[in-house]
């Protein structure tokens, strides 16, 4: 099977190849981060609301770098690379802060203890989203023939 | 949720995963065979639909109603959207998607089942 991306013939998109699964794995996250956090807020809202509205938030920016990474282009990429940094900020700060004060968040958020609860995935998947996004420039600024944007 | 039933989904899964990891390490691209074996495996999770419905139906419902509603009707959305996904992918990375789709679901089956009985949890 030839890969189209690697003999240069047309420029490389960022969802394929390992981008796919990086996408499928953000897609799948997204919505289960999502669905939660809307059952929560439409069911007990009052117990944690803190908590609650940080998953959901959560939820839309892994929903927004879902659909960044899916999607070729200059503004698309950015927009990946700021909802990625964003989600790795958000894990390291909500992760310390539920570790050393836990009465903060009554209830876990998909942040707390840096995603303890979701298999450490939402600590991992912006390091990886950003690698890849790294990788996609490199390779597109290659092909293009211009400096890295 | 019948016991036999989640832990037939939760092996057929596993080993799927296991055969679509290998053909990402031989490089091979998605087959007739991982589409029907994927389609194998929807069909075990709308059986799991249709039982949960009747037990439900039934007057045997878990405490969280909503949100064992909610993972169930994700649970089943998850294998034709990741075969798509997989088959628009002509490289060994197509089996890596569904590789990661049946990694998945045995963590959704054991969730599913700790909603449905907590004192498992």
């Amino acid at each position: 099977m030839p890969e189209p991306s690697a003999s240069g013939a047309t420029p490389p998109a960022s969802r394929s190849g390992p981008g796919r699964v990086l996408v499928a794995v953000y897609a799948i996250f997204a919505l289960a981060a999502t669905a939660r956090a809307a059952v929560q807020i439409a069911t007990r809202f009052e117990e944690a609301p803190l908590a609650y509205l940080l998953s959901a938030l959560a939820g839309l920016i892994y929903i927004v770098a879902t659909v960044g990474i899916a999607r070729a282009g200059r503004t698309s990429h950015r927009v990946a690379v700021v909802a990625c940094a964003v989600e790795l900020a958000g894990v390291l700060a909500v992760g310390t802060a539920s570790v050393f004060e836990p009465a903060l968040f009554p209830d876990d958020t998909v942040w707390s203890r840096f995603g303890s609860g979701y298999l450490f995935i939402p600590l991992v998947l912006p390091v990886l989203g950003l690698l890849w996004l790294g990788h996609v420039n490199r390779r597109e600024s290659r092909w293009a023939g211009q400096p890295p944007r | 949720m019948v016991e036999a039933l989640t832990t037939t989904i939760e092996i057929a899964s596993l080993l799927l995963a296991g055969w679509c990891l290998v053909s990402t390490v031989r490089d091979r691209s998605m087959g007739v065979g991982h589409l029907v074996a994927m389609a194998l495996l929807e069909l075990l999770l709308i059986g799991q639909v249709v039982v949960s419905t009747v037990l439900m139906v039934g007057g045997e419902r878990p405490e969280e109603t909503i949100t064992f509603i909610a993972y169930l009707a994700t649970v089943v959305l998850i294998p034709p959207a990741c075969a798509l996904w997989g088959l628009l992918e002509r490289s060994r990375w197509g089996p890596a998607v569904i590789a990661f789709a049946c990694l998945i679901l045995p963590v959704m089956m054991v969730r599913l089942d700790q909603i449905w009985n907590p004192a498992l949890a």
